[in-house]
């Protein structure tokens, strides 16, 4: 797949990629950071006649990307495993919308590079608004370790919650976010 | 929220990423599917006759059965992922399927001619494979759910895997009723059980592995 290699992306990315699997949010955010550009462009090219749509799939794919992160196997390329969520999550699109542009080839000879550019979209779904729609459990969960920053032994004490049941609730939440992101599109 | 923003709500308190995530699932289910499968199977119809511990067709499909569960869990866990190599596992699973069906075809050509028909058809040619079918349903429900939890890219291919490692769970219990003692029985009769669970898996792949 020609997404899968462009110059020196992979190494880069792997490189900090492996470091976020083992526990380095740093390295993690500075791959996502490199992830979301790069399937922004990915959707950019594909979904020409319906640019709105672009954030949004960039922001479902970084949560698909985030809740299945232990799928990926380290013996294939980290771009080649990030094009093959990004991939299905366009399918998954053109499948919700009924249409036929699925069959769009992005023009030949228009680059990442020429075309487009990285820079953020703005987005027409606001997530934070959706957050409501948890369990208060869960809101509460991902409020204080997500939004507020705290460690999740601090997000404990202050809540008066174990640390194995916050992760919980995070992950559940993040995981319902993701169902109620589908369910509004 | 800005993806920028979503950005550092993921990554802040992410920590390491889940290991072996595949196993973590199909493990249990095959415990439960093999021991639900035979717990039914044995009260249903009765275990098969003590004589059989000591003859080859127990161990046969007791092996063939829980080779081909392990091949086929294993691709399973391959096509659970977004992108995967199955070429290894899916040479292990044909492979054993294949040995089997030499076996098979040793033992009816060593078996005199008239006895043939008999050899081929046992006493329960016509109900195995769909006892096995049956016996396998709730372990495919369960490898069908663990599979969806995780990251599928290939639906029907991941449904026929996780059919094939439901319907060798299936097999794997049903042995302990089953009474045929013949290598060319379990060669036709549990591949075709086992082939049939695939096909339901393969049929409800697309429309149940969505996420």
């Amino acid at each position: 797949m020609k997404d899968s290699d462009h110059g020196d992306f992979e190494p880069r990315l792997r490189a900090l990629w492996v470091r976020a699997q083992a526990g380095d949010e740093d390295a993690y955010r500075e791959a996502l950071i490199r992830i979301a550009a790069r399937v922004r462009a990915y959707f950019r090219r594909r979904l020409q006649y319906l640019p709105d749509e672009v954030e949004d799939l960039v922001q479902e794919t970084l949560i698909a990307l985030h809740l299945q992160r232990g799928t990926w196997d380290p013996a294939l390329p980290v771009s080649a495993w990030v094009i093959a969520i990004a991939r299905h999550k366009l399918i998954d699109l053109w499948r919700r919308r009924g249409r036929r542009e699925a069959l769009h080839e992005p023009l030949e000879g228009l680059e990442d590079s020429t075309l487009l550019s990285v820079e953020e979209l703005p987005v027409r779904r606001d997530l934070l608004g959706l957050l409501d729609a948890l369990t208060p459990a869960q809101r509460q969960a991902i409020a204080l370790t997500k939004i507020e920053g705290l460690s999740v032994a601090e997000a404990s004490q202050r809540s008066g919650v174990s640390v194995a049941a916050l992760k919980v609730q995070v992950h559940r939440g993040l995981k319902r976010l993701m169902v109620l992101v589908k369910a509004e599109s | 929220m800005k993806t920028s923003e979503l950005i550092d709500v993921l990554s802040s308190g992410a920590g390491p990423a889940p290991r072996a995530v595949a196993a973590q699932r199909l493990v249990p289910i095959a415990v439960l599917g093999i021991v639900l499968s035979g717990v039914v199977s044995v009260s249903t119809l009765g275990p098969a006759p003590a004589s059989m511990l000591t003859g080859v067709a127990l161990w046969a499909k007791l092996g063939y059965a829980g080779t081909l569960a392990a091949a086929a869990g294993w691709l399973t866990a391959c096509l659970a992922r977004p992108v995967s190599r199955i070429a290894t596992a899916s040479r292990v699973l044909v492979g054993t399927a294949c040995v089997m069906a030499l076996l098979g075809s040793f033992s009816l050509a060593s078996t005199s001619g008239p006895q043939r028909v008999e050899h081929l058809l046992g006493d329960s040619w016509a109900v195995c494979p769909w006892r096995v079918l049956v016996l396998s349903l709730p372990a495919l429900a369960g490898a069908l759910w663990a599979v969806r939890g995780l990251a599928p890219t290939r639906p029907r291919l991941a449904g026929f895997a996780a059919g094939l490692f439901a319907g060798s769970l299936g097999a794997l219990g049903y042995a302990l009723a089953c009474p045929e003692v013949s290598l060319t029985f379990i060669a036709v009769w549990y591949s075709l059980g086992i082939a049939l669970s695939g096909a339901v898996g393969a049929f409800l792949g697309p429309q149940v592995l969505r996420w």
